[in-house]
């Protein structure tokens, strides 16, 4: 190996230093995320306050994961949770399982569950993993920031 | 239906020649050859055919117009075509118009995932609709009956439901109302939908219009797993299929691949909504075991050890109790313990076989038999309420010509529509044995079914009975037997008396149950006295009962829709039980713990499955001679016939008064009592006179009587009914706790009670 091999190798170095850096500062910076970016999941409610989800367990039945358990009961006059004649009195995806691919979304017939841009969700136990449907009708508490180059910007692959 | 030996013909199906039964249906025709035409109404097991759904339109060359293929019968040179054009265009019309007043619900419908009309609309259906119309509303859900649910929206009006009531059970209460896109399912009076196979209509509903009330929401079809199993309620051994869902078992529906030999797909709401039962609060989920500390949970491991203790010490003297329902299998592996315990006594729990010889060694018969007879004589008994789906066989049997008559002291939701019913008097079974002659003179296809209980109280009409049968030519005998599972075990020797005897002897120190209760069934108190003379129980049940608080070992084991196991029915025919969920955690099927006793004594069986356990005993026992448990597959197969056995001479009745007429109705017994489901169906113990009689005993009008016997006396809710003899007195047998069965001996042989007025204070409580 010569002196000028030497060389060129601090070339690369000194080139690379002058240039703006790809990493993030993670956490106190978060990378950010395009507009249909699948993380965490939301439930939703409707104006009223009902929720949306009648529990008719099509998300399970689309997650090739496995992960979500529905188990459903009647809405009564005294108690009615959803705008159907069902709701769901168990929901619960098992974080640790899910791949993000957004069957789920697409499988709901009312628009009740999206995957929201959150992505922070590790925990220390893998019970706390399993979002209950409490956990699910929150916002999510973790925002990403949007991608600057929204409009516009690439569709993930997968999703057409 | 057509005659089967009718040559075939050859008609061709899209092009392709296909040979065809004449005379068979258009749909079974392109069926057998794999061409799917789409179907709704087309239901074979509820008659001839309507057309009423039109949705199996197709064109058959040289007629005018389509043709609906459930309806029209092969024939010669015929040409069809169900994929043209023109078909693919009155399929996409026929749907779109079933369509119209439909609400889409599919995601909060119980049927969604398995319903044929979404699966017709899927694979046969226009993708879109052009009605933009409003479509007719009308409140839902409407509770035609507690358990079944009508959604008024989503009926294609497609009759099953109301040809099962007409036509298969016969009970006329389903009917529509109005007409047009006003047509709605109702009952003819308003009234809930009542009846014993009310359920059989969620079965065959091929959209979400009728669903069951006990599943509603419960689950979706990818959530759950089916087993095809065996129901355990009654000796018909109705094949059913168990939905299992978090490991617990949420819904049991007919086959839907029936049995034809057995049930046809039609199972009776007993056996349908028995399941709660097996999560009642009462259920055995831990062992228990009696020791210095007191009464206490142990894991199964340590009871079945210690029970294996006390079986190791020398010289102890055992015996075993069957009850119900008790496996082939768990009745082998008793067997097989008892010759490692100096040959052991084994007995099960039910009526005595003395004298019935004669009537089991005639030849027998399948219930799909019944199909083709000409005449059909009960002798005693009550199938509908105590093997129920027999009803809906013996009203095929009437309406395929056979001609119907019930001899016997009860009156029977069969009298008058179905069959003849000629009364006979209480105890007295034996008088009528001329007017059965008469009924069998001249058949050459009769079938002859024999109730055990009444007949083994009257062994001298069984003796005439049998002999009567067996002079008439072509003549079958089918046994109405009067539990689960007697005819199984009887097939393995295991006779219905001798541990009573020997416990009163002093001669059993040990003395294992399964599934048995003694102390609430009949010669209950003479029991309740023998186990007080035994040092050690140990029992393996499945539900809290009297023996299990007295047991120093109790043991939790599995109930039939858990369990692997063969079961024989009452017309002899092996039938393998499957799981339907896993039961509780510290429970095993009743021949697993007995396999596990082996072990802890020493001398290991051999048996790891239920499989194993009855392909040995099939090598052993010659009524399963050439049996494997492959063999029985998923329908069964029959056993040899019984060898018979000597007449017996004629039973006295023990007692005094009004001789009691003893029925045990499936709707009534523990397993019905602990379902929730059944809450509105259930029958519960009473006693019924006929209002003379009670008039002339001084109780008519009271809401209570007491009856008494010389083995027990209890207080019973007394119903007067003008159907009943005056000679005796109805003794409906329903929760065990009601204690009533006590009144009757321990062989179950034939009383008389008296009864009386209950005392003031009595009826306060
Ligand atoms: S995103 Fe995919 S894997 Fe995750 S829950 Fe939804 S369907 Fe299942
Ligand atoms: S309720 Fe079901 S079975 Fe009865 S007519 Fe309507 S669609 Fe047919
Ligand atoms: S299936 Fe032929 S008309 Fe209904």
């Amino acid at each position: 190996m010569g002196r000028l091999d030497a060389l060129k190798g601090f070339g690369v170095t000194f080139r690379t230093l002058l240039t703006k850096p790809v990493t993030i500062g993670y956490p106190e910076h978060k990378t950010p995320v395009y507009p249909r970016f699948r993380g965490r999941h939301r439930l939703w409610l409707h104006d009223d306050g009902l929720e949306k989800c009648v529990g008719c367990s099509l998300c399970a039945a689309a997650c090739p994961a496995d992960c979500i358990r529905v188990v459903a009961e009647e809405n009564t006059p005294e108690h009615r949770v959803s705008a159907g004649e069902r709701y769901a009195r168990i929901y619960e995806i098992n974080m640790a399982r899910c791949i993000f691919c957004g069957y789920c979304e697409i499988a709901c017939p009312f628009d009740a569950i999206t995957l929201e841009h959150s992505y922070e969700l590790s925990e220390y136990t893998r019970e706390a993993l399993i979002y209950t449907k409490d956990v699910l009708l929150e916002p999510a508490p973790k925002q990403p920031p949007l991608h600057p180059n929204v409009p516009g910007g690439p569709i993930p692959p997968g999703e057409a | 239906m057509s005659e089967p030996d009718e040559a075939p013909v050859i008609i061709t199906i899209n092009g392709q020649a296909v040979e065809a039964r004449k005379g068979a249906m258009l749909v079974d025709a392109a069926k057998a050859v794999g061409v799917e035409i789409p179907v709704f109404c087309y239901e074979p097991r509820l008659g001839k055919p309507i057309g009423a759904c039109r949705m199996c339109l197709v064109e058959v060359e040289g007629m005018r117009g389509l043709q609906t293929a459930c309806s029209t019968p092969v024939a010669r040179d015929m040409v069809v075509n169900t994929t043209s054009d023109q078909v693919k265009d009155a399929q996409n019309g026929v749907l779109e118009l079933l369509l119209a007043n439909h609400p889409l619900d599919c995601p909060v419908c119980d049927k969604g995932g398995e319903c044929p009309l979404q699966d017709r609309t899927f694979q046969f259906g226009p993708g879109e609709t052009r009605i933009l119309e409003p479509k007719n509303h009308f409140p839902k859900p409407l509770d035609l009956s507690p358990l079944v649910a009508l959604d008024r929206e989503r009926c294609i009006a497609c009759f099953r439901c109301v040809r099962f009531s007409e036509d298969v059970a016969e009970d006329g209460q389903l009917t529509f109302h109005e007409r047009g896109d006003s047509t709605e399912i109702a009952t003819f009076s308003g009234e809930p939908y009542e009846g014993r196979f009310t359920g059989n209509t969620i079965d065959l509903c091929p959209v979400g219009a009728l669903t069951s009330n006990p599943y509603r929401f419960v689950s979706r079809p990818w959530d759950i797993k089916n087993a095809p199993s065996i129901c355990a309620g009654c000796s018909v051994g109705c094949n059913l299929e168990i939905t299992e869902r978090d490991g617990e078992i949420k819904r049991v529906t007919g086959r839907p691949d029936p049995n034809m030999a057995v049930e046809e797909g039609w199972i009776c709401d007993r056996g349908r909504w028995a399941f709660p039962a097996l999560t009642a609060g009462d259920r055995l989920v831990m062992p228990e075991i009696v020791d210095q500390v007191g009464r206490r949970h142990v894991r199964i491991e340590r009871a079945v050890g210690d029970a294996g203790a006390i079986l190791r010490r020398s010289g102890i003297r055992v015996a075993f109790l069957l009850g119900t329902p008790v496996t082939v299998e768990d009745g082998f592996l008793a067997l097989e313990l008892s010759h490692l315990l100096d040959d052991a006594p084994v007995a099960r729990l039910g009526v005595s076989d003395d004298g019935l010889g004669p009537l089991r060694a005639l030849p027998g018969a399948q219930m799909h038999d019944m199909d083709g007879a000409d005449v059909i004589v009960m002798v005693g008994g009550d199938p509908s309420s105590q093997q129920p789906v027999t009803e809906l066989r013996l009203r095929k049997a009437r309406r395929n010509g056979a001609r119907v008559a019930m001899v016997g002291p009860r009156p029977t939701a069969l009298d008058g529509n179905t069959a003849e019913a000629l009364r006979t008097v209480p105890g007295r079974l034996g008088d009528a044995m001329d007017v059965v002659a008469e009924r069998l003179l001249g058949s050459s296809r009769a079938i002859v079914l024999w109730d055990e209980c009444d007949l083994a109280a009257e062994p001298v009409a069984a003796d005439a009975l049998a002999r009567l049968v067996a002079s008439t030519p072509g003549a079958r005998a089918i046994e109405l037997a009067a539990d689960v599972s007697g005819p199984g075990l009887r097939a393995l020797g295991i006779p219905a008396t001798g541990v009573l005897e020997q416990i009163e002897a002093g001669e059993v120190d040990v003395l294992i149950t399964v599934k048995a209760d003694p102390t609430t069934g009949p010669g209950g108190t003479r029991w309740a006295a023998a186990l007080n003379q035994v040092p050690t129980v140990i029992a393996l049940s499945t539900h809290r009962s009297p023996i299990v608080d007295l047991a120093a070992i109790a043991i939790p084991v599995l109930y039939g829709l858990e369990e692997a196991g063969t079961l024989v029915s009452m017309a002899g025919r092996a039938q393998r039980l499957r799981p339907g969920a896993i039961g509780p955690e510290g429970a095993a099927a009743a021949w697993e713990v007995l396999v596990g006793l082996s072990h802890r004594m020493g001398q290991p069986l051999p048996d790891r499955t239920a499989a194993q356990a009855f392909d040995r005993m099939a090598k052993r026992f010659p009524a399963f001679s050439g049996l494997t448990c492959t063999d029985l597959g998923l329908l069964g197969a029959p056993i040899a016939a019984g060898t018979g056995g000597p007449a017996a001479p004629a039973r006295r009745a023990e007692g005094e008064g009004l001789a009691l007429v003893v029925s045990t109705p499936v709707f009534g017994d523990a397993t019905a009592h602990r379902s929730d489901a059944l809450d509105c169906v259930r029958e519960e113990t009473h006693l019924g006179l006929c209002p003379a009689e009670a008039d002339r005993l001084g109780v008519s009008g009271s809401t209570h009587v007491r009856v008494t016997t010389p083995f027990a006396s209890v207080l019973l809710p007394l119903v007067e009914d003008h159907r009943l003899h005056e000679a005796g007195a109805y003794l409906v047998l329903g929760d065990p706790a009601s204690m009533a069965a006590t009144l009757l001996p321990a062989d179950r042989g034939p009383v008389c009670a008296v009864i009386s007025a209950p005392v003031a204070q009595e009826v306060g409580a």
